[in-house]
């Protein structure tokens, strides 16, 4: 393929943006149109430096990373989780979620509230505040092109669609639809033997561990375990 | 035998107050009070008596009829209602199974056709002509109406409440597809009831006037000619309608789907967060990005001191002993196992301090090391200890402040009672 670089105009700024983990959609007007008149010129020289251009017909472009990296981090996971908790919380309000994630908005004065009411899912994305809620998730979409802050008030941009097809993916999964409305019990976790006794644990001694390092203590139990073997044989 | 130009003279001069009700009615029945009240707020310079006199009228000339077993409540006239429909351009999507009963209809009359013409009577044939060309074009009227109605399906879902959910906003399109359009896809079909009607139809009108110029006409040719291109519109008409209402529903039905699988999703995924955790979500579905912090690099001056560290990294020598060479001082002293100091702490017993113990042991001990032992042999089962009160400590390198234990044998009664967990802090 031939490349005529004067063509890529927008070339700095797109990889720049695309490199970060941004989504280019039609937010930004300069770099949507720069990447949609040379799609293929861009896809093709991105290739070549080994990164791999998404086009998404939805209106959206972005670099898939790397399989080495491409673990599930953990902002990919709250963001998905944000993601099934507005569409239910909506849907529960009879409100269309749809509308909403697909270039709706919604208000900042609106996140207490979904943060109270779903405190305990949020829990589970150490998001225990408003303004963590803000920081960790809100922003997070701000700064990744899901999602644009003005005044107060988010709008959700078609890379949404991203999250929304996971809700998709999770509803075709017929394993996990089973799993969960099987019958049988769940499995019940395993608890260590405590090897020491209770109140001992229950200390504020700067040298007592275990309320802060929980794996230190569960390696030096273990070692406990195999010395007093040893001695004992 | 009410007088069709009174009818027709009382909806044009009351159309203006007529119009309005037609919508109340496309809803239900309305009582009395309703109506009286609904034509008091259009006239508001009307008496109760004026209004009186014109529901007299309209209930005298049949346009208002009252409902069956509830005289107080009435409703427009089937008929009435009908023709105002089509005046103002409002259609109820009818039922395929209408079509359907028109086609059977359709191939009934092609039989009474070929019967007329098998036994040569004229008269029952151009009747049965007739009849075929008026049923068809029934059937015509019927899916235009149909269409109309259709679009109007579509635009009513489209134009609704962004605010409701899709489930309600396209409830009407999705009854729509499953009682109109799916059934007449499977009579459109090449081999529905549509085709195979259509097709008996025309055979017999086609054999009709073969028959016709060998035989001698019974009715005039351009009749058969008629209603076989009749026929054939109505085929036409047919399948054009259905395209345009797949054309207009299928998209809106899909989003409607979508909806639902997506909020289905969200509501599963979410269930199985909270029974198994934020982990149990596969992880195939999540999206990939690259994470923006992984391109920072810290400021200029970190970056810098960084760059110069690796730059000026010297490893430190590493010094292995020699063989031919004998230690000039003493020994290094190995270091103590666990079996060991555990048997030195069991001798030692009872032991009124740990830490002082400790550190007469290990006079030059590695602070690190001796709080490790502190750690391991104040958590030993064999031993029961009693929390002391908070001291200073001096090892060779620190000061370290701590609450020490005093040890004894848990095989033994112990001498001093344990302190209780509300002194322990």
């Amino acid at each position: 393929m031939h490349l005529d670089l004067s063509e890529l105009s927008q070339l700095a700024p797109i990889f720049r943006e695309l490199f970060k983990g941004f989504h280019i959609s039609r937010r930004d007007p300069e770099l949507y149109a720069q990447l949609s008149n040379f799609q293929d010129q861009y896809r093709g020289l991105f290739k070549a430096l080994g990164f791999e251009l998404v086009c998404d017909t939805r209106g959206f472009y972005y670099f898939v990373p790397e399989l080495a990296a491409a673990q599930v981090n953990k902002t990919a996971q709250r963001l998905s989780l944000f993601t099934f908790i507005l569409v239910e919380h909506l849907a529960d309000q009879g409100r269309d979620p749809m509308s909403v994630l697909d270039g709706g908005s919604l208000g900042r004065d609106e996140l207490p509230s979904l943060l109270e009411k779903y405190r305990d899912l949020f829990l589970q994305a150490e998001v225990q505040t408003p303004d963590e809620l803000e920081e960790k998730i809100m922003r997070r979409m701000t700064q990744l092109g899901f999602a644009s802050e003005d005044n107060g008030i988010y709008r959700f941009l078609p890379p949404m669609h991203r999250f929304l097809d996971v809700c998709l993916s999770v509803q075709q999964d017929r394993d996990l639809a089973a799993s969960l409305h099987s019958a049988l019990p769940l499995p019940t976790p395993v608890l260590v033997v405590e090897e020491t006794p209770e109140e001992l644990n229950r200390t504020d001694d700067p040298l007592d561990l275990s309320p802060f390092e929980e794996s230190e203590e569960d390696a030096l139990a273990r070692a406990i375990a195999q010395e007093q073997q040893e001695i004992d044989a | 035998m009410i007088e069709p130009k009174r009818v027709l003279r009382a909806l044009a001069e009351h159309w203006a107050l007529l119009e309005p009700l037609c919508e109340r009615f496309d809803g239900g029945t309305l009582s009395l009070a309703e109506l009286r009240g609904q034509l008091a707020a259009q006239q508001l310079d009307s008496t109760p008596q004026d209004i009186t006199n014109l529901l007299d009228v309209w209930i005298r000339l049949d346009i208002l009829v009252p409902v069956a077993k509830s005289p107080n409540r009435f409703e427009l006239n089937a008929q009435i209602h009908d023709f105002l429909a089509y005046l103002r351009r409002e259609h109820r999507l009818g039922l395929c199974l209408e079509i359907e009963a028109y086609l059977r209809h359709l191939e009934r009359l092609a039989g009474h056709i070929q019967d007329a013409f098998d036994i040569r009577d004229g008269n029952d044939l151009a009747r049965q002509l007739r009849l075929l060309d008026m049923r068809v074009r029934d059937v015509l009227k019927k899916l235009d109406n149909d269409e109309q109605a259709l679009v109007a399906v579509a635009e009513r879902a489209k134009t609704s409440d962004r605010q409701i959910p899709l489930r309600q906003r396209y409830a009407e399109v999705l009854a729509t597809w499953d009682e109109y359009v799916e059934p007449m896809i499977q009579l459109v079909n090449a081999d529905g009831a549509f085709e195979q009607g259509v097709r008996k139809v025309e055979t017999v009108l086609l054999r009709l006037l073969g028959e016709q110029a060998r035989l001698g006409h019974l009715v005039d040719d351009d009749m058969l000619l008629r209603t076989h291109a009749r026929i054939l519109e109505m085929q036409t008409s047919a399948q054009l309608t259905l395209r345009h209402a797949r054309e207009l529903l299928l998209p809106l039905r899909e989003e409607a789907r979508r909806h639902n699988a997506v909020t289905r999703g969200a509501a599963l995924a979410l269930s199985v967060i909270r029974r198994k955790g934020i982990d149990a979500v596969p992880q195939a579905a999540m999206p990939l990005f690259t994470r923006p912090q992984s391109t920072f690099l810290g400021s200029a001056s970190q970056v810098e001191a960084y760059v110069y560290a690796l730059a000026r990294f010297e490893a430190k020598p590493a010094q292995f002993p020699k063989a031919h060479k004998s230690h000039k001082g003493a020994a290094p002293r190995a270091p103590r196992t666990v079996k060991e100091m555990l048997e030195r702490c069991e001798d030692a017993l009872p032991l009124p301090d740990l830490m002082v113990w400790l550190l007469e042991q290990e006079p030059e001990g590695a602070t690190d090391e001796l709080l490790y032992w502190f750690s391991r042999l104040s958590r030993e089962k064999r031993f029961t200890r009693a929390r002391l009160e908070r001291r200073e400590y001096t090892t060779q390198e620190h000061l370290v402040s701590l609450r020490s234990f005093a040890l004894t044998s848990s095989r033994e009664p112990s001498p001093e009672p344990t302190a209780s967990p509300t002194h322990a802090s």
